[in-house]
């Protein structure tokens, strides 16, 4: 029960708000969860644009922009070394009992994770995607991975398939390796109050047109479903290098009045574009657990999806018909789809998805995990070297070596820079009025930052 | 009329009171204090680096252009590390007319800027976030203005010496300030 500490937990991630993404999302409502369970969060990424400094989000979530360009695809320029004083100030004002790192791709988050763990801090590793082991990418960002997991605390993934991926990838031991899956907002996810009547079924698909998300298998099936079912439509939202084959294919076949394209859909309006429609498509190659099809079934649409990855663990049976990522089976699966259409209640499947999924759920999961990695022991310096070397014959050497270096750095800015000269923030004490839903001090704040 | 003082290894603050007796101005200053062992450590190694250029010279028989590009060196490292420009930064508060902003160099310069009390709309404490450290800052928000006018250009003095410069200019341009905040978890010591 709630005997165990408050915790002082720092989010790191290049990938955070005004980025609208699963990883954002998922940052931000454990975060929420985890404030209203009494802890203290402070989320740490890179600037974006103009946007830089302190801010402050709902519920007292401070979120610090550090003036790090992005380089490539959001991710801050690794240098190696460059981010350790900001982190070191960061973690000593704050207080931080606990660093939580998101995503693989994200190379502030495996800086933070080193810089922490040379300190001395408890670390928590989240990995939300799938990767591949042949191609050089993938071999060169398991290595990484395999570097910065070598020493982590405890580890998350959000499924079993996920959880496999990771400990195959990184070569850490499966117990440290907790599988906490996603949940959705089911309170913003609500089914329509009527059902989108008549004859047509609508089938809905959104997501990013890219290949990792299937659209070349779209291109396929959309003209035979077209061709098999005269009252079936489509409405495809989203945006991305695909949507050209897209609009060729429409073209082709013909199709302008029965599939419509939306192009990007903002996240507030998902629901609204999901809610007209009956069957959910989702197409993707490769996903390590499927946010999409969670809030497709929170909607109460029936779902169609490819057997990929973690999808298979996301639904019951019953709110989900699968299929292999070929053109011909997924539509033998649409055909079953819209068979048992008639059987489907939405506002049932809305019911169940709440029982289901639920961010507080997943935030009182983590937190157990907190306090396991909290428990883990001290470790020196030598010890920790030798869990380096055994990541490889070079590699190994090399990893221990850039430990030390980072070591020797540290214990140069502790020199230079020592911490009682880093002065502590003090916490902000937010009295919610349940009148007027947020304090008066608190608005205060709200506005000093914003003008920054 | 010295009110209150608080120091620490750079800096120290001073907040006095002209003419008590009537509602005359508040002076809030920030002085950098002088330390002797930078100095001296500055100095001590540029010695070093001459004495070593000049041995080159003689011993080792290399050009003359050693010891003088070493003497640039020396002169531009000295420059660097022990200018201190800024002596003493003041924020002087006169109720009811506006608020001077001073920064006092140690050449004898002296800069000055007046703001009208009507003109500023709140001081407010920021956090300041550059890509190697976070320290607060002091700041009004002033009418008609884009940006942001810092109370302390070239300081930075820690937040237990703004916090006071902070509650007296919230004193006198009437802004209530989030001081409830503050009082309950006390500033950081």
């Amino acid at each position: 029960m709630g005997d165990s500490k408050r915790h002082r937990i720092l989010m790191v991630s290049d990938f955070f708000y005004p980025n609208f993404g699963g990883v954002e999302n998922h940052i931000y409502l454990l975060s929420q969860c985890l404030l209203k369970l009494g802890h203290k969060v402070v989320v740490m990424t890179h600037a974006y644009g103009n946007r830089s400094g302190v801010r402050y989000m709902t519920g007292g979530l401070k979120v610090y922009y550090v003036p790090w360009k992005p380089f490539l695809l959001q991710n801050t320029l690794p240098t190696f070394y460059g981010t350790l004083p900001i982190i070191r100030t960061i973690l000593i004002r704050e207080q931080i009992s606990l660093v939580h790192g998101h995503q693989a791709f994200s190379t502030l988050c495996h800086e933070a994770l080193m810089h922490a763990r040379t300190m001395g801090y408890k670390v928590v590793f989240t990995d939300h995607s799938l990767y591949g082991f042949a191609d050089v990418g993938s071999i060169h960002m398991n290595k990484v991975l395999q570097f910065t997991l070598a020493d982590v605390s405890q580890a998350i993934c959000v499924s079993h398939t996920s959880k496999e991926n990771t400990v195959l990838r990184s070569g850490l031991p499966p117990e440290k390796v907790y599988v906490i899956p996603n949940a959705v907002d089911t309170a913003m996810f609500k089914p329509a109050a009527e059902r989108p009547s008549g004859n047509e079924i609508t089938i809905v698909v959104i997501s990013r047109l890219v290949y990792r998300k299937g659209a070349d298998l779209l291109v396929e099936v959309i003209p035979e479903v077209c061709r098999m079912y005269p009252n079936v439509r489509f409405i495809v939202g989203g945006d991305g290098p695909k949507r050209v084959r897209l609009e060729e294919m429409r073209e082709k076949h013909s199709l302008q009045d029965r599939v419509e394209m939306l192009g990007a859909v903002p996240h507030a309006q998902v629901r609204s574009v999901l809610i007209s429609g009956h069957i959910f498509l989702n197409s993707s190659l490769t996903e390590a657990f499927c946010i999409a099809i969670l809030e497709a079934a929170s909607c109460g649409l029936l779902t169609v999806s490819t057997r990929v990855g973690g999808v298979p663990e996301v639904l019951p049976d019953d709110m989900i018909v699968l299929a292999e990522p070929d053109p011909t089976d997924m539509v033998q699966a649409i055909k079953k789809a819209i068979s048992i259409l008639p059987m489907i209640d939405p506002q049932d499947m809305h019911n169940r998805m709440k029982k289901l999924y639920d961010w507080h759920d997943v935030a009182k999961r983590t937190e157990i995990v907190y306090d396991r990695a909290l428990k883990c022991s001290n470790q020196s310096l030598l010890e920790r070297l030798s869990r380096y070397l055994a990541c490889g014959a070079w590699a190994g050497k090399l990893f221990c070596l850039v430990m030390i270096i980072d070591f020797l750095l540290w214990r140069l800015l502790q020199l230079w820079k020592p911490a009682e000269d880093i002065e502590v923030v003090p916490d902000i004490v937010l009295s919610l009025d349940e009148d007027r839903g947020m304090s008066q001090d608190f608005q205060a704040f709200n506005e000093d930052h914003s003008l920054r | 009329m010295v009110e209150s003082c608080i120091s620490n290894k750079i800096y120290s603050y001073k907040h006095e009171c002209k003419w008590p007796n009537s509602e005359a101005a508040d002076v809030h200053s920030i002085i950098v204090r002088k330390s002797r062992s930078k100095g001296f450590l500055v100095f001590f190694s540029a010695l070093l680096i001459l004495a070593n250029a000049i041995l080159l010279f003689l011993i080792k028989d290399k050009s003359i252009a050693v010891v003088f590009w070493s003497f640039i060196w020396d002169v531009l490292i000295v420059k660097l590390l022990l200018q201190k420009p800024v002596e003493k930064e003041s924020v002087v508060i006169m109720p009811a007319l506006g608020v001077q902003l001073e920064t006092h160099y140690v050449s004898g310069n002296i800069i000055r800027r007046f703001v009208p009390i009507d003109k500023i709309l709140k001081p407010v404490l920021l956090e300041c976030v550059t890509p190697v450290t976070c320290y607060w800052s002091l700041s009004l928000i002033v009418q008609e203005e884009a940006e942001l006018m810092l109370v302390f250009k070239e300081l930075h003095p820690p937040v237990k010496m703004l916090v006071p410069i902070w509650k007296a200019l919230c004193a006198a341009t009437g802004s209530e300030g989030s001081l409830n905040t503050f009082t309950e978890d006390g500033p950081c010591c």
